[in-house]
């Protein structure tokens, strides 16, 4: 992981404080001052509100799937995240569609969490021979609800009547990845699942019609696992670097 | 017309069939990414007007069409329906490529499912720069393709081989 710039932190730092000075009350007494002070505890009552809701839900999930939830994460305003086995991944959506009403698929996907082992990056002009980094030297940091191995399961089903989304991921084996499919619940998931095949390798049984979707039926390879290599740049260096022209008064 | 094929076609008659086959083109477009927004304006819009240059736009198969214009990213799945749908098109037949990715790729150069440029499949005759090129060099490439027509020899293009892309 890349350390944070300095101007970034700068940057943060000065909006804590500005939104620090925003909060504090302010001393003199006048009418507009009242009124101002009401619509923030208005804000921060609709905070708590939402809060509210995502931790009622999380503790249904909580109380529903016992043991199966492994962690979950509470964004206030931006939904829920939790992380179940990929064990249990066919449960889960049961569960939350049964219990939570959760009625919209809105999207499935999976993440691969390696660090790129070519070092690519935009600026990169050309990828490093695969021989001289080592994938397994570079640690792997996860996103909300942490994980364990490489590769997770993503989807994201949302609660109409609840007005709530919930991510729920599930980490797969990083040799032989493969998950139930969603399609007997949420018949939508058929082309999500086709998708991630294709693109992640990652299998998913009971699945009726396992095709690629985008790729042509040929191709060899998961285009989007961090370790698939661009073959045009082992070719030659990124055109976009080597044709950054001078800007005028400057010099080169 | 026998004339043609014995390939002692004359002059003035060269001149009059090349100037009639210029002014009178039906376009078959292949819009395939966000190139086809500005081809729709070229041909589709009465500010730039296509048709008083002859060109005929919407013809209801590619078996009707006399040039094609590909404007967008052609991917390796949409490749072999490019060279089929080209296929059928009646000779003589030209091909306009329009925008840095039916050129060359674009900026997916390095992409592990776009085609580098379509003259990889299909011959082309006029290349359009640009992402996207606006209406109006789409129009230039179109004029640069009817200067082309107008100078060709019909009985040479005929006698030749039928141009085979490997």
């Amino acid at each position: 992981m890349a350390e944070i710039p300095d101007h970034l932190l700068k940057r943060a730092q000065a909006a804590r404080e500005k939104a620090q000075a925003n909060q504090e009350p302010k001393v003199s007494p006048n009418e507009g001052v009242t009124a101002q002070t009401t619509s923030v505890v208005d804000d921060e009552s609709l905070v708590q509100e939402i809060d509210e809701k995502a931790e009622n839900i999380l503790h249904q999930i909580q109380s529903g799937l016992n043991e199966k939830l492994i962690s979950s994460h509470v964004a206030p305003n931006r939904g829920l995240w939790i992380r179940v086995s990929s064990k249990d991944w066919r449960e889960t959506a049961q569960f939350l569609k049964d219990q939570l009403d959760c009625q919209f698929f809105d999207w499935l996907s999976v993440i691969d969490w390696m660090p790129s082992p070519y070092g690519r990056e935009l600026d990169t002009e050309q990828d490093i021979e695969p021989e001289t980094v080592n994938p397994e030297e570079q640690p792997i940091e996860w996103g909300y609800t942490g994980g364990q191995t490489r590769f997770q399961l993503i989807c994201r089903v949302y609660s109409i009547t609840l007005g709530i989304g919930i991510m729920v991921k599930a980490d797969l084996d990083d040799q032989n990845p493969r998950a139930l499919s969603l399609i007997p619940i949420y018949p939508g998931a058929n082309w999500h699942e086709r998708e991630a095949r294709e693109m992640f390798g990652v299998t998913f049984d009971e699945h009726p019609d396992l095709r690629n979707i985008y790729l042509p039926g040929d191709f060899e390879g998961h285009p989007l696992r961090k370790d698939y290599p661009l073959l045009s740049r082992r070719m030659k260096p990124w055109p976009g670097v080597v044709d950054v022209e001078v800007m005028p008064g400057e010099e080169k | 017309m026998g004339l043609v094929e014995s390939g002692k076609m004359p002059k003035p008659l060269t001149k009059l069939l090349n100037m009639s086959r210029r002014y009178s083109m039906w376009v078959y477009q292949w819009g395939l990414a966000c190139c086809a927004i500005e081809m729709g304006a070229a041909f589709a819009s009465p500010r730039y007007d296509v048709m008083r240059l002859g060109v005929i736009p919407l013809p209801a198969s590619p078996r009707q069409a006399d040039f094609l214009v590909v404007s967008g990213t052609v991917t390796d799945k949409m490749a072999p329906a490019v060279r089929r749908l080209w296929e059928q098109m009646p000779d003589p037949k030209y091909v306009i490529s329009m925008g840095s990715c039916a050129n060359c790729g674009g900026p997916y150069w390095d992409s592990y499912s776009v085609t580098k440029g379509v003259d990889q499949i299909i011959p082309v005759d006029v290349y359009v720069p640009g992402c996207p090129p606006s209406p109006a060099a789409c129009r230039e490439g179109i004029v640069l393709l009817q200067e082309r027509i107008m100078n060709e020899d019909m009985a040479e293009r005929w006698k030749g081989d039928p141009i085979v892309v490997e």
